[in-house]
């Protein structure tokens, strides 16, 4: 009871308190506006994917700053000397500290939440149960990192020398500052030892992949148990006076406060990888920035990235194959999953084979097609885009319509001539040839109808992208990915 | 003053020592408090008043001797010890922020049994203060609330550390009244100081401390009586007389000769003074002016120590 009477007046105590009430409630938010602003550039999914690490951070901030800092500024000042007279002891005062900090955390995490969602447009894909538990368990955590270094520092100085130490280690180390996904793999296999990392790791995982909290109950788990580490060091090396001081061997002893980070960081580096992990978080806030409420009509555009295919055999089921000739030693082809894909992305598709022209022909030819559904509001499209690599060969991409039957390597405009008769369809049919080179490049199908497709009558009904290949004997290997309308 | 030898005695201190690294701070220092005297620890600044009255609150650990207070040993029994006990610091902070009446009604919190803060608050003038943040308050005000919060438990004992350091010469007697008012609510009080008058004025026996021990301990009137220092004679005469005549009065200890005027240490000095007139009177002799001068406790510490008390 003693400790939330303190704790409550403490409260209003930084409330009257101009400094502490910028550092509690506006500094967290300019965090929030510089990570939102400068490194999500204001995209929602790129916002949310970034909210755990300036909670994070602000975390860190009241338990390093808000709770150590102040602890030792106490000590210093001699205020503690008076509650020494009352029957208090070391466990009213440290309760009370802690509770004060927690309590003053939820309201800036409300702010924070706040900001996020009314001005960033923010989705909220962290269940408030869960937001509330990560919040507790890491106020918890680093509230007891912040009293291990206030009980082994003597004074001021010292305290201020420790907290920076570990305060920018964890910072930049541990992806508060730098994505995880995107840290070199030896500061990777560092920042596992690191309790801000199983942190923000925990908040990108549920905000980004949608993962159950449970799935991270070791991460939640050892920050608890290093909170409780804390906390006991934090009351065996209480100190009531600034002119008490704590001995070398005392200061060795509070090391053992590392220890569940040590356990954790080693068991991540050998057994539980977390890195792919924080790859995928990556990739699908990545992804859904690209495709996102923000550019909802993009994400409707999107004929395939490959992103949700795991392997060949689902590629397979989704784009059919055929040659000039079903006959043993004919032209022939595969398709593989490839990983990554083009840029940042996981995935591509390859389409690989060898030309074998049969008896009849100079020429080989193979093509590889999929259905594809016209967007409802296709109004501004103006065609395909897509990017690719390949050899040198020259490669045709059409759009046509399912019935059009394949009749070996005549021009698609010809081959849906042959096929429905010229009356029904736009003519020519949107068909291009283009050279791919070994780099990554986009290529454009126009499609002329597709801003007002339903006038045609061309809108219902999947269609058909083709991508083939026709030429003389010999290998060729072509990759695809990210294909849309434009 | 009160006798108060006959009343149950609550802090009894027992050859107690404390050191600082290589520095004694209490050697060997005895005395017993009985309930209800007002009890000073007089003595000049390092002579290990506060280390003392620290131990007593159960603030620091004594190197060895023993410490009873309310029959409570306070190294191992500090949270019962302070229940009982009311103290003030030599400086009490508490944080900037924190308004007068929020202070005493947080601490009067902490307590099975507390007193009312709005008493408090009249009693120790600081009602027009009550919304005032510490920081705002002056010296005499920040004193007043400290006194206020060593009794926010309505403590049988109150530990008072230089309860007037800093001060000036009126608020030092506010602070007088108060604690005037403590003896007569019947509370027991032990003060430290190194001001004379204030252990003359507010204690009913006091234990004069040096360099870690003690060297006189009674009420102030038998310490000075005890001292065998005399009361000061400061008289001027008619005709000049030889020293040697002046010193064979009865009761005349010593007597010098300064600037026309004659000092004598005298005792009893009534006696003495009758003397003086009889043998004015038989050598034809006036006495111009006579000024009387009692001894003090500063007296007993330079007779006790050798030297002056430092303040």
């Amino acid at each position: 009871m003693a400790a939330v009477r303190i704790a409550l007046l403490t409260i209003r105590l930084v409330m009257r308190t101009k400094v502490a009430l910028f550092f509690t409630f506006i500094f967290p938010l300019v965090f929030l506006f510089a990570y939102a602003g400068l490194i999500a550039h204001g995209k929602p999914e790129v916002v949310a994917y970034m909210f755990g690490p300036v909670v994070t951070l602000n975390i860190m901030g009241s338990g390093f700053f808000g709770l150590g800092i102040q602890s030792v500024m106490q000590r210093e000042r001699g205020s503690l000397r008076r509650y020494r007279l009352a029957p208090l002891g070391p466990r009213t005062m440290l309760l009370s500290n802690l509770l004060a900090n927690y309590l003053l955390q939820l309201p800036t995490l409300g702010l924070l939440l706040f900001c996020a969602v009314v001005i960033f447009h923010m989705p909220m894909k962290i269940g408030w149960a869960t937001l509330l538990i990560l919040v507790t368990v890491g106020t918890f955590a680093f509230a007891g990192f912040g009293l291990t270094i206030a009980s082994v520092a003597n004074t001021m100085q010292e305290a201020q020398v420790y907290n920076n130490i570990v305060w920018f280690a964890l910072l930049f180390l541990s992806g508060v500052t730098f994505p995880l996904a995107m840290l070199p793999r030896s500061i990777q296999r560092l920042a596992m030892f690191f309790p801000s990392t199983y942190l923000v790791s925990t908040f990108q995982s549920i905000a980004a992949q949608s993962e159950p909290l449970l799935k991270h109950w070791p991460e939640m788990l050892v920050l608890v148990i290093s909170g409780f580490f804390g906390l006991l060091f934090a009351m065996k090396l209480f100190r009531w006076e600034k002119e008490e001081r704590i001995s070398t061997r005392a200061k060795l002893w509070s090391g053992v406060f590392v220890l569940p980070f040590l356990v954790m960081g080693v068991w991540m580096n050998t057994r539980a990888n977390p890195t792919a992990t924080w790859s995928r978080s990556y990739n699908a806030m990545e992804q859904d920035s690209a495709t996102g409420p923000s550019s909802q009509a993009a994400k409707l555009n999107l004929i395939e990235d490959f992103e949700g295919i795991q392997t060949s055999e689902e590629l397979l089921r989704r784009w059919r194959l055929s040659a000039d000739s079903d006959a043993v030693d004919y032209s022939v082809a595969k398709i593989q999953l490839l990983t990554p894909g083009a840029e940042s992305t996981s995935h591509a598709m390859r389409l690989q084979g060898r030309l074998a022209p049969g008896p009849k022909n100079t020429q080989g030819y193979v093509s590889a097609r999929c259905e594809v559904q016209v967007p409802a509001n296709s109004k501004g499209l103006r065609g395909i885009e897509f990017e690719t690599r390949g050899d040198s060969r020259v490669y045709q991409v059409a759009f046509q319509p399912p019935n059009v039957t394949q009749l070996g390597s005549l021009t698609p405009a010809a081959q849906v001539t042959a096929a429905v008769g010229p009356s029904a369809l736009p003519c020519p049919l949107p068909a291009i040839s283009f050279v791919p080179s070994d780099a990554w490049q986009n290529v454009r199908l126009p499609i002329a109808w597709l801003s007002n497709p339903r006038d045609r009558g061309l809108a219902a009904g999947p269609w058909i992208l083709q991508l083939s290949v026709t030429g003389p004997p010999g290998e060729f290997t072509i990759d695809l990915d990210e294909i849309k309308f434009y | 003053m009160t006798q108060t030898t006959e009343k149950p005695v609550l802090v009894s201190v027992q050859n107690l020592h404390k050191h600082y690294g290589d520095l004694a701070a209490v050697r060997g220092l005895s005395f017993e408090i009985f309930q209800g005297e007002v009890f000073g620890l007089l003595g000049p600044n390092g002579a290990g008043k506060t280390t003392t009255i620290e131990i007593i609150e159960g603030l620091r650990q004594a190197d060895s001797g023993s410490v009873r207070v309310c029959g409570l040993d306070p190294a191992q029994e500090s949270m019962s010890l302070k229940e009982r006990i009311g103290a003030q610091l030599q400086s009490t902070v508490l944080p900037d922020k924190m308004r007068v009446d929020e202070a005493l009604r947080l601490f009067a919190g902490f307590y099975r049994r507390s007193a009312s803060v709005e008493t408090l608050l009249e009693r120790f003038g600081l009602k027009e203060k009550r919304h005032t943040y510490f920081e705002k308050l002056s010296g005499g005000q920040k004193q007043r609330l400290a006194l206020a919060l060593a009794l926010v438990n309505d403590p049988e004992l109150v530990l008072l550390d230089e309860p007037t350091v800093g001060l000036d010469p009126q608020l030092r007697r506010d602070i007088y009244a108060l604690i005037e008012r403590f003896r007569s609510e019947g509370r027991t009080v032990l003060l430290t100081t190194h001001y004379i008058e204030e252990a003359e004025r507010l204690c009913d026996r006091v234990a004069i401390m040096d360099r870690g021990q003690l060297v006189a301990l009674g009420t102030p009137r038998e310490l000075i009586t005890r001292s065998g220092q005399g009361t000061r004679l400061e008289l001027r005469l008619a005709k000049p007389v030889g020293l040697e005549r002046l010193r064979v009065i009865d009761g005349v200890i010593d007597c010098h000769e300064a600037e026309g005027a004659y000092f004598l240490r005298a005792q009893p000095p009534a006696a003495t003074i009758a003397a003086l007139v009889h043998f004015l009177e038989s050598d034809d002799n006036a006495l111009l002016d006579l000024h009387i001068a009692q001894p003090s406790l500063e007296d007993v510490f330079v007779e006790m120590t050798g030297r002056r008390m430092e303040h």
